[in-house]
């Protein structure tokens, strides 16, 4: 089961809302929970038993955090709550990655020990329930929320079963009492959530899916293209990978907005960025600001980081040492984020290729400021932010390169061909004329609905301020979109959600 | 003791250009970003003799001078 899969849209979520408006309210609660767990459980069978077992062992830390009075046992308690949730998650995920990289070291260095690569699985939903468990407890450890008596509180906020497959990353504050509170169905809740879902689905189904065919074609024989087209594909693979992610959460923040439970957004135009930097609070954000509250900051408080600041200040100046700590900061970060994404090279080189780049925009804002500054360059004109954004675009894009390709070394070649001889063709990729038509207008559609939000021109009660006849046009024309052009049948494959396998 | 105009010296340290009193949006706007911050930390824990821990890294605490104010007397008086 998936979120865009007829039996997740046609069978589990419409016997769930009936099944949650009939049952008592005080049944609802658990209700809510069986059907995380069943969802859960469709996917990973009996692995349900590690997201079952993190919830009592995060219950039970939080629990301790609130007991301890010293500061230090405390942090003890913080320590290894943090320690066995990330253990769990780096062993099932990572064990394999560092056990082949470390046995090839051992073998270059002409040692003849090897270590066995283990057969391990990997629950569904491990690294965003991880994270969310995380969150919980240094809440509770920074007393920014109390520890959470009701077991059954805490199993529902790690086991929303919207949230289950990819997110959004929420923190205990944001989406716990909404989620238990278990309001009762409203049809104004209904109806925007299924316009959600619907609006996900086009997005997914329409646009993603389609270029699935033309992405997989080139970065799986990369050999056999050069020039454009590798540039092209790269392309393809940042608009498919966000109209599959968004689209995904798009279907995820609808179906929880049925049950009356508004969840964080994910995505906030991240292709009107003007540098990596602003393309990162708005792409995947709650996964950024994961990062950013805890790791980031506390990193930044962190003795060695305020050792620096002081050193560095006396014996360095001011430029230095702020380029010295954000260093410090930003580092772990994106190591951080790379590994999240999976125990590849690639994930871990495109986590160091956006340290990279931002490390970047530190150093050289004083002589950017100072070019500004020197030219009379008016920063709001439109001719500069387009420079800006279509930089930002050629950063994204390359980045995503690496990110998709076939391993790092793949991504490098693919990266030196890009500038190469040309070679290969648009019209032998899988996808017909037709299909780059309902692909470039599906992309204006949804750059159209993006540009409008920007500008502060729409928002979610806009649509249900419409009159009717325009209203249920725009509901019939996405559903008819998502019927006639949607990518299934002969020649399309169903396409695998592609953040579900992080 | 250190008072409010050392936080304004601080603040001028980091940029003189920018009027610190009248700015009630100092993160929301991004005239005082992640970077900044860090380097602002060690400075109001030396100037005022706090601890600022990772749970105070809030934009409420850092919006506008008189934010950063409450948190420096808040964290005063644990000590």
């Amino acid at each position: 089961m998936a979120y865009h899969k007829p039996t997740y849209l046609f069978l589990f979520l419409p016997i769930l809302l009936l099944i949650y408006q009939i049952a008592p309210r005080k049944f609802r609660r658990g209700v809510l929970l069986g059907a995380g767990y069943l969802f859960f459980w469709s996917i990973s069978g009996k692995l349900v038993l590690y997201l079952i077992g993190t919830t009592i062992f995060t219950h039970y830390i939080g629990i301790c955090l609130e007991l301890q009075e010293s500061r230090k046992k405390k942090r003890l308690v913080l320590a290894g709550g943090v320690l066995l949730l990330l253990g769990v998650l780096g062993y099932l995920k990572y064990y394999n990655f560092f056990a082949e990289n470390i046995s090839r070291m051992l073998e270059a260095a002409g040692s003849g020990m090897i270590i066995p690569a283990r057969h391990l699985l990997l629950p569904i939903g491990i690294s965003f329930y991880t994270l969310q468990a995380i969150s919980y407890i240094a809440d509770v450890y920074w007393k920014k929320i109390p520890a959470e008596k009701n077991l059954m509180k805490l199993a529902l906020f790690l086991g929303f079963f919207p949230q289950i497959m990819e997110g959004p990353i929420s923190t205990y504050g944001q989406t716990a009492e909404a989620i238990f509170r278990c309001d009762p169905l409203r049809l104004e809740n209904l109806s925007s959530g299924a316009v959600r879902i619907l609006w996900g689905l086009f997005k997914k189904i329409v646009i993603a899916d389609r270029l699935y065919t033309l992405v997989q074609a080139v970065f799986d024989n990369h050999e056999n293209f050069g020039g454009v087209i590798v540039f092209i594909a790269a392309t393809a693979y940042t608009a498919q990978l966000y109209m599959e992610f968004s689209g995904c959460i798009d279907i995820v923040i609808g179906s929880a907005r049925m049950f009356g439970v508004k969840l964080p957004e994910n995505f906030r135009q991240p292709f009107a960025s003007r540098n990596a930097a602003e393309f990162w609070r708005r792409w995947h954000i709650t996964l950024g600001e994961w990062f950013k509250a805890y790791v980031f900051f506390p990193v930044s408080v962190s003795g060695p980081v305020k050792k620096w600041n002081r050193y560095g200040r006396k014996k360095f100046g001011k430029y230095i040492t702020k380029a010295g700590a954000s260093a410090m900061a930003l580092f772990p970060v994106w190591l951080g984020n790379g590994l999240w994404h999976g125990a590849r090279w690639s994930y871990i080189f495109f986590g160091m290729y956006y340290f990279a780049v931002l490390m970047a925009g530190i150093m050289a804002e004083p002589v950017r400021n100072k070019i500004i500054k020197t030219l009379h360059i008016n920063e709001d004109a439109s001719w500069f932010k387009a420079l800006q954004i279509g930089k930002t675009w050629i950063i994204i894009i390359i980045g995503e390169m690496f990110f998709r390709a076939n391993g790092l070394r793949a991504g490098i070649q693919m990266f030196q061909s890009m500038f190469g001889r040309p070679s290969g063709n648009l019209m032998t990729l899988g996808l017909d004329t037709a299909d780059y038509v309902v692909i470039l207008y599906g992309c204006a559609v949804v750059g159209l609905v993006g540009i409008l939000r920007e500008r502060n021109l729409l928002d979610g009660h806009m649509l249900r301020n419409l009159k009717l006849p325009v209203r249920w046009a725009i509901y019939y024309g996405l559903i008819l979109a998502v019927l006639i052009f949607g990518a299934y049948g002969v020649g399309y494959q169903q396409v695998d959600l592609i953040y579900a396998g992080f | 003791m250190n008072t409010k105009d050392t936080l304004l010296d601080i603040l001028n340290d980091i940029d003189d250009s920018i009027d610190w009193k009248e700015q009630k949006g100092l993160v929301d706007e991004r005239i005082l970003d992640s970077f900044c911050v860090i380097t602002l930390i060690s400075d109001l824990e030396d100037a005022y003799g706090v601890e600022i821990e990772a749970a105070e890294m809030i934009p409420e605490n850092f919006n506008s001078v008189d934010a950063i104010w409450d948190m420096i007397t808040r964290l005063q008086e644990k000590l």
